[in-house]
């Protein structure tokens, strides 16, 4: 792949790789401007309670505190990322709903006269009984958290296409099984941040984000302010994960505290903070039903899933949605079921985190899939790809998935893991396992109801050709997404990677885009981007015909160079053709949008799990358990990846990595706990633990070739397609290393111990 | 986060430090490396009103042989120090694995031997071989100093003898009878986390029988714990695997472990029996590891 292109499929090293490895990038955090007050929020210390009475008197007099504000002093607009339910407010009215939730905000001179404030707010509660387990929130008489969710159930879900009890009738085989899953947290390195001031009636947002575009939509929609008069932009974003693509408290208090001051006011939070704030996984309890034929081909399916939503929905009915939806797309089955309740208890709200609902009803799936497959004495990775489906498909539930190469990726895994040398011949104490994944390239619907394109960009090449300037509301998060942008808009144009500039994500100043989240900005920012370049690649080539005589139709440009295809050296500079065309016509500008065409079936929840195009991952992972303690090591771990045409390598794999990184402390390690009173136990990095450098295996990131037609390109995603198989991968390995199956996530190694503990006493018994 | 307000007081010399200890009374706090106190503070925990830096003092972070080839540490050393140094490389390169085993190089740079003792954490990483390798402690106070065994330190979690005068300067570790030592960390990941449970073991080999044992326990207990039934277990006993997996129950039986966020009580009980055993095979085969 790569191979007849100037600047996509190769590995240039990302545009802001020297600033941040010099510490010269500076992040929303480090900006200071003159004036500038520091905002904090007081979050509530209980679960669940009516606020009977707020008193600020007192840190008002505190000297140095410029504003202290409460519900009385916001809209009291409701709101959350996906509109089917708005139930969050700026601040607490009449209630609190869990440990963290806002109360009320100040803004002072500096962090600590804010935090100091914060403690002179007077805050009356009359405490309510709480609940923090799904399946009690769901009880009859259990504590009701709103009024709008009687019993607790926030999203309900029936879908069932074909006839799943017919095909478990027919079926040779029925295994059910039940896994569950746990909290986990995104923990991106920078915390987020949110800056704001005010010029007239016209506010400024400096914001860690993951969408330009959503947050001032919200913002405009809580504070009825026409989106024009909020700038919403960023600078340099250390990671997302989908952890800031909600709006925050910070965003709506700054607004609010620095319209009420007249300064600029700046807000963070810290590491405990971020985990109140959290959107991050939900648990899921999964039971999984499942009928195959005797040679391991899937019949039907049912998935009957809990999860629990903590307090705000934010996006979390997308969330409930797609833990069942892609669960279509890996295996071809034409009879499926999927029931969810998603619940809401007295916990920091969940939402979407890398891999969006999958990756845990991907960890149940394949754990299941292996004990079907032991089940009737068939290899784990052969019956993958019995059912793997074929490209130019459509799932039970309406999904068109064109390319797809997770049959050829299986059997690449398989080679380069050495899994025929392995699986099964291992010492004790080791293991091999393989899980599938994949995912959306970007979601076919935007978040909330709109006709708006999903991405829109423009290039401006300036008035001598000497540059060029990208113009996108895509959202760098260090994903690498600047880069290839401009790697795409280099290849579309025929011109130079390194004379192009990029102006992104500030909705005054570049375009509009729904920004990063779902994995979708290299398919559908990069369509916009590739219009616009093919826009200024065509008028170069008219001027450039009218210069030299010729028809655009003889001509091309690569580099830079603009030559007839006949004879190469016959040419103009990019640069003199960019210049006439100027002196003739004006600015030279090209513009590209895009939308994709109408995507999914009629039935209700038919949008979520659209996308244009499907990524397939597969993954094997050897791991090597100490019997006695528990302990696990991973070992090596292999994947291979259908991501399309891949634009940058190195970032590619970048990615690959990353998501394995991630994937694999949420199988083994990372677990977000609470006490008694549901606060967060290990809100912070020493107890909430990602695996660190030493922790992590070497990783073979491989690909298989596949271009996807919907796709500028051919290219599809790999960010979050990359994290979905790990945890059954490596759940499945650890099976293959203990031969006992522990069901629910982490597979921590006092689980590992309990469990090999448990076997040796069930067979003492035996003997 | 925010530092509350405090005064701050860096002494030149150690008797103008206890004396400012003595005056300034309990709410005074002694600052060496800074990284337990700063992030207590900060996260409300602790709230002195008065910090005595202990910076300006010279000649406390020196490790040196001294008489009868006792080595000397400064209380001031930090872990790496205590990684890279000659002498404990020599000597006995087990501390400077478990120096090396103590949260992360950030911290290892800055955090020093005396504020890992003082702090009196029951996880704390080198208080177990220390205590195994018989090590003393000189506590300097206003009116006099004193030298104890470090085993008779610690008096509970966050709790020991040191009164707020006092100040500790150096850790002495006399001459060897033992001819192996080690100290094992379970933790749950392989950097930057605490000890579920940790085991250090010294042994004194004469041929394969153990003249002399300690067993020391780390957290699984208010305190580092000897596990004195085991080391009893094993004095003037040829080494047998059986014995050591005897003397591995019997240290589990010694524990008194909590159940907490990083292993429940009956996990912990189980990884000394193991960790033991572990410990105690590799001091008789390896040596100071």
């Amino acid at each position: 792949m790569g191979d007849n292109y100037e600047v996509i499929g190769k590995s240039v090293p990302r545009i802001d790789g020297v600033a941040k490895a010099t510490g010269r990038a500076k992040y929303t955090g480090d900006l200071k401007f003159p004036n500038m007050l520091v905002g904090k929020i007081l979050h509530s210390p209980h679960a669940h309670a009516r606020i009977l009475n707020i008193d600020t008197s007192e840190a008002e007099k505190l000297p140095g505190v410029k504003a202290v504000i409460t519900h009385r002093d916001v809209p009291s607009t409701k709101y959350g990322l996906s509109p089917a339910r708005w139930d969050e407010t700026i601040f607490c009215i009449d209630k609190v709903r869990f440990v963290g939730d806002k109360v009320a905000a100040v803004a002072a001179v500096d962090e600590e006269t804010a935090y100091k404030a914060l403690k002179l707010i007077k805050v009356d509660y009359e405490v309510l009984p709480a609940v923090f387990d799904p399946y009690e929130a769901l009880k009859e008489g259990a504590p009701q958290i709103f009024e709008e969710y009687p019993g607790n159930v926030n999203t309900e879900i029936h879908q069932h296409f074909g006839d799943v009890d017919k095909a478990f009738e027919e079926a040779y085989h029925v295994r059910r099984d039940f896994f569950s899953g746990q909290r986990t947290y995104h923990s991106p390195l920078e915390p987020h941040a949110s800056i704001a001031f005010w010029e007239g009636d016209k506010v400024t947002i400096y914001c860690s984000t993951q969408s330009v575009h959503y947050l001032q939509y919200h913002l405009a929609r809580v504070f009825g302010m026409p989106m024009g008069n909020i700038r919403v932009l960023k600078t340099h974003v250390g990671g997302g994960f989908g952890g800031k693509i909600d709006p925050t408290g910070l965003d709506f208090s700054a607004v609010k505290l620095s319209q009420i001051t007249g300064r600029p006011v700046k807000m963070l939070f810290d590491r405990k903070e971020m985990f109140y704030n959290n959107r991050g996984r939900h648990a899921q309890y999964m039971e999984l039903t499942t009928g195959v034929t005797k040679e391991g081909k899937i019949l039907g399916v049912h998935a009957n899933f809990v999860m629990d939503g903590g307090a705000y929905t934010g996006l979390g009915v997308a969330s409930a949605y797609y833990a069942g939806a892609l669960l279509t797309v890996l295996y071809d089955f034409d009879n499926y079921k999927f029931d969810m309740v998603r619940a809401v208890t007295n916990l920091p709200g969940c939402g979407a985190q890398r891999g969006h609902g999958q990756p845990q009803p991907r960890f149940a799936f394949e754990s299941h899939l292996d004990h079907i497959a032991e089940d009737l004495g068939i290899d784990p990775l052969e019956i993958r790809i019995i059912n793997a489906r074929k490209p130019k498909t459509v799932t039970i539930n309406d999904f068109r998935v064109d390319s797809y190469a997770l049959k050829e990726a299986l059997e690449k895994a398989r080679e380069i893991s050495g899994w025929r040398d392995k699986k099964g011949k291992l010492p004790p104490g080791r293991g091999i396992g393989v899980g599938n994944g994949g995912f959306v390239s970007g979601a076919g619907y935007p978040c909330y109801r709109t006709d708006l394109p999903q991405a829109v960009a423009i290039i401006k090449v300036h008035d001598d050709g000497s540059m060029a300037t990208l113009y996108t509301g895509a959202v760098e998060i260090g994903q690498g997404s600047d880069t290839v942008l401009l790697q795409m808009a280099a290849e579309a144009m025929g011109y130079p990677l390194e004379k192009m500039r990029i102006v992104a994500s500030d909705t005054d100043l570049a375009t509009h885009d729904f920004g990063a989240y779902a994995s979708r900005q290299t398919l559908m920012s990069g369509w916009a981007v590739k219009k616009a370049g093919e826009e200024i690649k065509d008028k170069i080539l008219k001027t450039a015909a009218e210069m030299m005589l010729v028809v655009p139709e003889q001509l091309d440009v690569k580099q830079g160079i603009v030559f007839l295809k006949a004879h190469p050296e016959e040419s103009l500079t990019f640069e003199e053709v960019a210049r006439t065309y100027f002196v003739k016509y004006g600015q030279l500008i090209g513009q590209g949008s895009y939308k994709p065409p109408k995507l999914g079936g009629t039935f209700k929840g038919a949008a979520v799990g659209t996308s244009p195009a499907y990524s397939a991952a597969t993954q094997v992972a050897e791991v090597e358990i100490d019997e006695e303690t528990g302990e696990i090591k991973v070992i090596e771990a292999w994947d291979v990846h259908d991501c399309g045409m891949v634009i940058n390598p190195a970032l590619l794999h970048a990615q690959v990595h990353g998501a394995f990184y991630m994937g694999m402390g949420e199988s083994i390690w990372e677990e977000v706990l609470f006490d008694e009173n549901g606060d967060v136990a290990n809100g912070n990095l020493a107890e909430y633990r990602m695996p660190t450098a030493l922790d992590m295996p070497p990783v073979t990131s491989e690909l298989v070739d596949s271009i996807d037609p919907n796709a500028p390109w051919g290219v599809k995603e790999v960010g979050e397609g990359a994290t979905t198989p790990t945890m059954a991968c490596l759940a499945n390995a650890i099976y293959d290393a203990m031969g006992v199956r522990i069901e629910s996530l982490p597979l921590t190694y006092e689980k590992v111990w309990r469990a090999l503990k448990e076997k040796r006493e069930k067979e003492k018994e035996k003997a | 986060m925010y530092l509350p307000d405090f005064e701050y007081y860096a002494p030149a010399t150690l008797s103008e430090a206890c004396d400012l200890l003595e005056k300034l009374g309990p709410e005074a706090k002694v600052f060496a490396g800074g990284t337990d106190v700063l992030s207590k503070m900060k996260q409300e925990l602790l709230f002195p009103k008065a910090i005595v830096s202990l910076k300006n003092l010279g000649g406390l972070s020196e490790i040196r042989l001294g008489n009868n080839n006792d080595v000397i540490i400064g209380a001031k050393a930090t872990h790496n120090n205590l990684i890279d140094s000659p002498v404990l490389q020599e000597k006995y390169p087990s501390l400077c694995n478990a120096a090396r085993q103590m949260a992360n190089n950030q911290v290892r740079n800055i955090g020093t031997v005396g504020g890992n003792i003082v702090n009196a954490v029951p996880s704390a990483d080198l208080p177990p071989l220390l205590i195994a390798l018989g090590a003393k402690i000189k506590l300097v106070g206003a009116t006099g100093e004193r030298v104890l065994p470090l085993e008779d330190f610690f008096t509970g979690p966050n709790k020991s003898v040191i009164e707020q005068d006092e100040i500790l300067t150096e850790f002495i570790i006399e001459e060897q009878p033992f001819t192996g030592s080690t100290y094992i960390k379970f933790a749950l990941r392989r950097s930057g986390a605490l000890a579920v449970a940790s085991v250090a073991a010294a042994v004194a080999m004469e041929g394969n029988v153990c003249r002399k044992a300690r067993i020391v326990l780390g957290a699984v207990a208010p305190t580092p714990l000897r596990a004195k039934k085991a080391e009893e277990m094993l004095t003037g006993k040829e080494i047998t695997d059986e014995l050591l997996e005897e003397a591995g129950s019997a240290a589990s039986k010694e524990s008194k472990p909590i159940s907490d966020i990083r292993g429940s009580e009956e996990y912990r009980r189980d990884l000394v029996r193991v960790l033991t055993g572990r410990a105690l095979r590799k001091a008789i085969n390896e040596g100071h590891v």
